[in-house]
């Protein structure tokens, strides 16, 4: 009995020699720190095509899907399974071909690129809220936000908080954040019935919620800009990575702010960022980060290489587009002439569309952004693009007719450049000096009062104080609207054909 | 909830409405600011050295500087 149980024990001795250093060494490989690598891209604004960026190089194009989906690629195979493709939002508004197909076609190359999840940025409300609903629906990757709620407060169906993305067997939870600002920079029908929480509101139950989901590690996907960023890392705790968007901030080395990494990649699909971490499996910490080389500039000239299945998609949509431009929108009875130095009635035309979008008592447009003429006859969208090419909103505002007066005088003091009216009468005597000139003023058939309140509609230009007409920034109940080419097709399209005339809005006794 | 919200271009404050961009706080202060940046004769950068494009979101406070010399911009 005893010898037989000498021999058990010496079994047992030999049994935990040989298998217990098999199991050490299997927990520690299954214990070792994980290696992850995020990409991702934020603030694309719809450019699919490369473009000269002087800010980023002189002469080398940058940006563009297909160079960006070949560098996404590449990365991709230095740690296959291990790697996550995020956006940090924005990714829609700012071209001519994703707004004229409603952002399909940067949704078809985010699909082809397979994004794994993208947060909702404020500018993704520009076309309204159905037409980010339809984009949604035909994502194959979830587009999240952990802060935006309907009118009954619960999370509208085309949007998660969170996706928990497994890589290595670590779960990761991803988790949206939009700007809460957006309820006030964007127009409002666009988000009505819509309420954005703040972030200390949202996101430490999201995190518990993805927690108690099995997930280690959590990323914000956070659409609020660098500044916003560094304050949700101080504040709420159990965030391990802010990928982020909104300042169009190229964060060339990661800021650290309390333990969380926060990167973001510029803008504009100019740069791809590239954060690799090292991840404790057990505790889902990031135990070691890349610090340099984390965003890596996405050239697109001839000799650099593209994945031509991108290209193709991008291809399809810009073919598209010039049959899409040639649509007539509307009709002119006579010529659009503009005239920087006074009344034009291509000028009338665009303030009248501005003044009806916003239904303002005043309208008032820059004479330099107006940059072509327009022949009688059907009027396309490629010629409003040449009209308008810049991409001003509008924008209403209340200001006092002492203030407007204030404008009026300024108007008569440039040279070139002076603002084209709607809903507006002015007479100008330019034999008084500076300062004095407006000698008469109409509101709606009706003079000007100093000290009332009037309703007035600009552009965002004219609104920052572009042309130095500083008294748009005193206004008051700033309103954010349409996209000024969207109005002037939405008032063609009701009022054509139109005949717009010099009729006297703008008159200079001299 | 302000309206308005003030940054700082050069150490200048710039007040401008709230959703305005990069863009916008150079137009207000200094057309001629707006113009270089645009060309690529200078490049924004915020108080931590990292360059902002122009269409990037503000920040109550925030600092900016225009560096005539840097790249790596973007809009």
């Amino acid at each position: 009995m005893l010898r037989n149980g000498k021999k058990l024990t010496a079994s047992l001795l030999l049994l935990f020699l040989v298998v217990f250093p098999l199991t050490f060494l299997s927990a520690e490989a299954a214990g070792a720190p994980v290696g992850i690598t995020i990409l991702h891209v934020n603030d694309t604004h719809g450019r699919i095509l490369p473009e000269v960026e002087k800010g980023v190089n002189k002469k080398r194009p940058v940006g563009g899907a297909a160079w960006l989906a070949k560098m996404v690629e590449k990365e991709r195979e230095k740690n296959p399974g291990g790697t996550l493709l995020l956006s940090a939002g924005d990714m829609f508004q700012g071209t001519a071909v994703s707004r004229e197909f409603n952002g399909k076609p940067v949704l078809d190359v985010m699909n082809a690129m397979k994004f794994d999840a993208m947060a909702v940025g404020n500018h993704e409300f520009d076309w309204g809220k159905n037409v980010l609903a339809d984009l949604s629906r035909a994502a194959r990757f979830p587009f999240l936000s952990a802060n935006i709620r309907d009118g009954d407060g619960k999370r509208p169906p085309w949007l998660k908080p969170y996706v928990i993305l497994e890589r290595k067997r670590l779960k990761i939870a991803v988790i949206g954040m939009t700007t809460e600002l957006t309820r006030y920079i964007v127009k409002p029908e666009n988000v009505k019935g819509l309420s954005f929480l703040e972030a200390g509101d949202a996101l430490p139950p999201a995190i518990k919620e993805a927690k108690s989901q099995g997930a280690k590690t959590i990323v914000v996907l956070s659409h609020a800009g660098l500044d916003a960023d560094k304050q949700i890392a101080q504040e709420i705790p159990g965030i391990d990575v802010i990928v982020g968007g909104h300042s169009h901030t190229a964060v060339t080395t990661p800021v650290v702010a309390g333990r969380t990494i926060i990167v973001q990649a510029g803008c504009c699909g100019h740069f791809l960022g590239v954060l690799r971490l090292k991840i404790d499996p057990e505790s889902g910490r990031v135990v070691e980060f890349m610090k340099t080389r984390v965003l890596k500039k996405v050239y697109s000239g001839p000799n650099d290489p593209f994945d031509p299945n991108i290209a193709g998609i991008v291809k399809r949509y810009h073919d598209r587009i010039k049959d899409r431009f040639s649509v007539v929108v509307g009709e002119t009875a006579v010529d659009l002439v503009r005239n920087y130095g006074g009344e034009s009635n291509i000028g009338n035309l665009i303030g009248d569309a501005m003044r009806e979008a916003e239904k303002a008592d005043i309208a008032f447009h820059n004479s330099g952004g107006i940059r072509g003429n327009v022949p009688a006859g059907k009027i396309t969208l490629e010629q409003l693009y040449a009209v308008l090419p810049f991409d001003d909103v509008l924008v209403s505002m209340d200001l006092t007719g002492k203030q407007i007066l204030l404008i009026l005088e300024q108007n008569a003091a440039v040279e070139r450049g002076i603002l084209q009216v709607s809903g507006l009468k002015v007479k100008y005597d330019m034999t008084r000096p500076v300062g004095e000139r407006v000698v008469d003023v109409e509101v709606g058939g009706r003079p000007l009062r100093p000290g009332k309140s009037y309703r007035v509609v600009t552009t965002d230009f004219v609104a920052a104080g572009g042309e130095k007409f500083a008294a748009f920034r005193e206004g008051k109940n700033v309103r954010y609207g349409d996209d000024m080419r969207d109005a002037l097709v939405a008032y063609l399209k009701r009022h054509s054909p139109v005949r717009p005339e010099v009729e006297g809005r703008i008159v200079f006794v001299k | 909830m302000e309206e308005r919200l003030t940054v700082f271009v050069n150490g200048k404050p710039v007040t401008v409405f709230r959703g305005m961009t990069v863009k916008h706080a150079l137009i207000s202060l200094d057309y001629a600011l707006y113009r270089d940046v645009r060309d690529g004769k200078a490049v924004v950068k915020d108080e931590n050295g990292f360059t902002v494009g122009l269409g990037g979101a503000l920040h109550d406070g925030a600092r900016f500087y225009l560096d005539m010399a840097g790249r790596t911009g973007c809009r």
